[in-house]
């Protein structure tokens, strides 16, 4: 399994001088599975580029949203094999009780907020409620579980031979409770990210900047490493990082993190901030490291 | 590889950890999953000590008594309606702490209710009577 980064960035597109080494473009992760099945894990401004870079058109695209805000879907109509009417797309999302998957994202994809429809695209699209069971995709094995952030909200595990990942981007799970101290099954989006090859969860916060935050759905770095050390992931990488953060902030971000990784008895190379454009190759067998160019 | 609990549950157990309303979690078989410090206050148990404990066992570690001091059967409870029925309870009844004194209350019960069904329920005590939850 090859994942690369496309879009790593948090709650609103922030690009510039300042944003270069990590990106300025909102969530979006591309993966290939071992037989050359294509995801996209979220639909950010990040996707753009995931599309321009497609060398050859698959057939059949699958889109996995987390959720529906829209630094994760913002990149859709920008997409481009969903202007082409050889390619099947197959978007999956939360379910809702207000309404339906397409319906809610053809909020966004309507007027006037876009200048093309649902309908109008050319693409062969269909949208799905992911299940409560896990299901196949190709040949891996996808779940997904709702974990703690603003509205309905999916995290994905993806399995492929002996290799996971598990994608949370946005989560809160210390929001009223302590991730050192809880029973493992009482940890929001744990049972998706435990023993993973390759865990992304979310980063956004620096410690002193969660206090002005609690509930709107992020961790802060002490938060996501106490997330990732209960996990046991073999590799976490701190995705979503703020808008605000430049990428001297960030490198600042990503000194303390593995410092204080490595003060928890973190492996050496265990934690990470997610830079747009990294790749990493996922081993086919659980017990060799995750490389990463 | 972990079963997480479901996310309502999680978030419920988090919410019931801040109240100073006695409450009680069940899962959706039924399980006590989890009670808070309130309600460990008024059983003279706290749940850490307990643990969880399975459907049809949890109902008789308290009582409950009806007002003649009869055990009330354990499918008549407010929770176990909520869960099983998928719909609001209320009732008051005594319940007996570990150390033996009584405590009339009410109980109220609500489903969790998702996409995916019933997840479980939560109840909230009060001592009868009281114009508030807090319990002391």
């Amino acid at each position: 399994m090859k994942v690369k980064l496309w879009g790593t960035r948090g709650s609103i597109p922030s690009p510039g001088p300042e944003t270069i080494r990590y990106g300025g473009n909102t969530s979006c992760v591309g993966v290939t599975l071992s037989d050359g099945s294509m995801l996209a894990l979220d639909a950010g401004t990040g996707i753009r580029s995931l599309g321009l870079a497609l060398a050859t058109e698959p057939a059949r695209l699958h889109i996995l949203l987390t959720h529906l805000h829209l630094d994760h879907i913002q990149g859709l109509v920008f997409f481009a094999p969903a202007f082409r009417s050889q390619t099947e797309i197959v978007i999956w999302g939360p379910a809702s009780p207000e309404a339906s998957l397409r319906d809610r994202i053809a909020r966004y994809i309507s007027a006037p907020l876009s200048p093309v429809e649902v309908r109008e695209l050319p693409c062969d699209v269909s949208f799905r409620h992911c299940p409560e069971a896990e299901w196949e995709i190709g040949p891996a094995r996808i779940r997904a579980a709702s974990v703690a952030h603003r509205g309905p909200t999916l995290g994905y595990r993806i399995d492929d031979g002996d290799s996971s990942l598990a994608y949370i981007p946005d989560h809160e799970p210390a929001l009223g409770a302590d991730i050192d101290a809880l029973e493992e099954d009482w940890i929001s989006g744990l049972g998706l990210a435990r023993d993973a090859s390759l865990l992304i969860h979310d980063g956004q916060y620096a410690d002193a900047e969660y206090p002005d935050h609690i509930g709107w759905g992020h961790s802060s770095l002490s938060h996501a490493i106490s997330f990732a050390r209960r996990a046991n992931a073999e590799r976490t990488v701190l995705f979503h990082h703020d808008p605000m953060h430049s990428d001297e902030r960030l490198d600042q971000l990503g000194r303390e993190a593995r410092e204080r990784w490595a003060a928890v008895g973190g492996r050496e190379g265990g934690i990470e901030l997610a830079a747009e454009h990294a790749e990493y190759e996922l081993p086919a067998h659980a017990a060799s490291a995750a490389s990463a160019s | 590889m972990t079963q997480q609990k479901p996310l309502e549950l999680i978030l419920a157990r988090n919410l019931m950890s801040a109240l100073s309303t006695p409450a009680f979690l069940v899962d959706e078989g039924g399980v006590l999953v989890f009670y808070n410090e309130a309600a460990g206050a008024l059983l003279g148990k706290r749940f850490e000590e307990l643990g969880k404990v399975g459907a049809e066992e949890w109902g008789s570690l308290f009582g409950p008594f009806d007002e003649n001091g009869e055990p009330i059967p354990y499918d008549d409870l407010p929770l176990v309606v909520a869960v099983r029925n998928g719909r609001p309870a209320h009732a008051d009844f005594e319940i007996s702490s570990i150390d033996g004194s009584r405590h009339r209350i009410e109980a109220s019960a609500f489903p969790i209710l998702t996409a995916h069904g019933s997840q479980g329920a939560i109840a909230v005590f009060w001592p009868a009577g009281s114009s508030n939850g807090a319990g002391h």
